[in-house]
């Protein structure tokens, strides 16, 4: 051991992170147990409707419920084909009044749904 | 013996394979009945069987689970008494068969049957959500979860809790929750001091359900699965006992949690590094 190491923060040890990691998981799981039962439903008839009119891909949307204290928040993330393929989609159903707001590039699309990745975020709020 | 228990019906379950399932279901169901109850514990792991062998009664299975279902053998020709303990039954399931083969109004009806005569029904599930293991815990009273401090088989048993929660008989028809514990199996308190492994306490804190028991990871149970007697019969070992409190806390007795923080090795086996 050198001098060196004795003055290093020791490193965490990884039953923490396992205990972290864990947490995380598990926050975002229990969650969506006790979701409501209609909620994929849900998504799949909004899905078909949407895809009355524009082609999208069924794997990149997102359906997210969040309770809050005395508001639930529904949340629908979906991205939508390039521009060039929605032109041609929108033609087709003469809806051009949809502005994707970036061409989509499938490369690195993580990166660009975080950033200002081609979405529509449509927000429904509902008290109860 | 005490009075009558009020949780008959016990499902040993985990979602996750391999973490200690069926080697605890064979030794509680002993730890019962050496306390006096009579006790019967059902493989419900259908086309995997294996309790037989950790019970030690491989070779006298004639009739099992699947076929009292079917109504091709009587409960009393497919229950397999104990050699060792007084007290003591094991239900075999199919080898052969697959897990279609359990029938809800089956696997009701062989339950209500054994209740009128035990005064214990352990079931052992069979890994995964699938319908082995939801049929072992959807008439249960009360579920033993047994985890490992490993990430996999807590989430898992999380997994399990929620299933409990929703899709048990209990939760279906509105009753009073199916009650749950904790048994912690495999535990390195060596290797959790040494900040490798999820303590008891991380453990309870995620999963958020009463302990039951930690049970050590002992050489004795490996041992113990090699000659077919369950571990608890081994009273010297470390696992042996834990398991003998496991049963006793369950039954009410106010134990201490043992075997949690490492052994205080002596002057003399720290010299000669030797391990039990």
């Amino acid at each position: 051991m050198s001098i060196f190491s004795f003055f290093r923060s020791a490193p965490r040890p990884s039953a923490v992170q396992a205990k972290e990691r864990l947490q995380i998981v598990m926050a975002h799981e229990r969650a969506g147990r006790t979701g409501p039962d209609y909620l994929p439903m849900l998504q799949q008839e909004l899905l078909a409707v949407i895809a009355k009119y524009i082609d999208i891909d069924q794997n990149k949307v997102e359906v997210k419920l969040d309770r809050g204290g005395d508001c639930s928040t529904l949340e629908l993330n979906i991205e939508l084909p390039a521009r060039e393929q929605l032109k041609s989609a929108m033609a087709a159903v003469k809806k051009p009044d949809l502005k994707p707001s970036a061409s989509a590039d499938q490369d690195d699309e993580d990166d660009k749904l975080a950033a200002n990745g081609p979405l529509t975020n449509g927000g429904v709020k509902k008290r109860h | 013996m005490g009075e009558a228990p009020l949780s008959k019906i016990i499902v040993m379950t985990s979602g996750k394979g391999g973490v200690g399932k069926t080697t605890s279901s064979a030794a509680f169901a002993t730890g019962l009945a050496l306390r006096g109850f009579k006790t019967v514990v059902i493989d419900f792991d259908v086309g995997l069987r294996n309790l037989d062998l950790v019970m030690g009664c491989e070779r006298r299975v004639v009739f099992d689970f699947i076929n009292v279902i079917n109504g091709e053998a009587k409960l009393s020709q497919a229950l397999i008494k104990d050699k060792r303990i007084d007290n003591l039954y094991i239900l075999p399931t199919s080898q052969t068969r697959d897990k279609d083969a359990l029938t809800p109004a089956g696997v009701e009806r062989v339950l209500n049957d054994l209740s009128k005569e035990f005064d214990y029904i352990l079931c052992d599930s069979p890994a995964g959500i699938e319908r082995g293991a939801l049929m072992s815990l959807y008439f249960a009273d009360h579920a033993i979860i047994v985890t490992n401090p490993e990430v996999s088989s807590v989430r898992d048993s999380d997994r399990i809790l929620g299933v409990l929660a929703s899709r048990s008989r209990r939760a279906e028809q509105g009753l009073e929750p199916v009650t749950q514990q904790l048994l912690l199996t495999r535990y390195d308190p060596e290797r959790v001091e040494r900040g490798e492994m999820l303590k008891v306490d991380d453990v309870l804190e995620i999963l958020a359900i009463p302990l039951l028991g930690v049970i050590p990871e002992s050489q004795a149970v490996l041992r113990a699965s090699n000659v077919g007697m369950p571990v608890i019969l081994d009273e010297a070992s470390n696992a042996g006992q834990a398991y003998t409190d496991a049963v006793g806390r369950f039954l009410g007795d106010e134990i201490e949690h043992r075997f949690v923080s490492p052994q205080k090795k002596g002057l003399f086996s720290r010299l000669l590094r030797r391990s039990a």
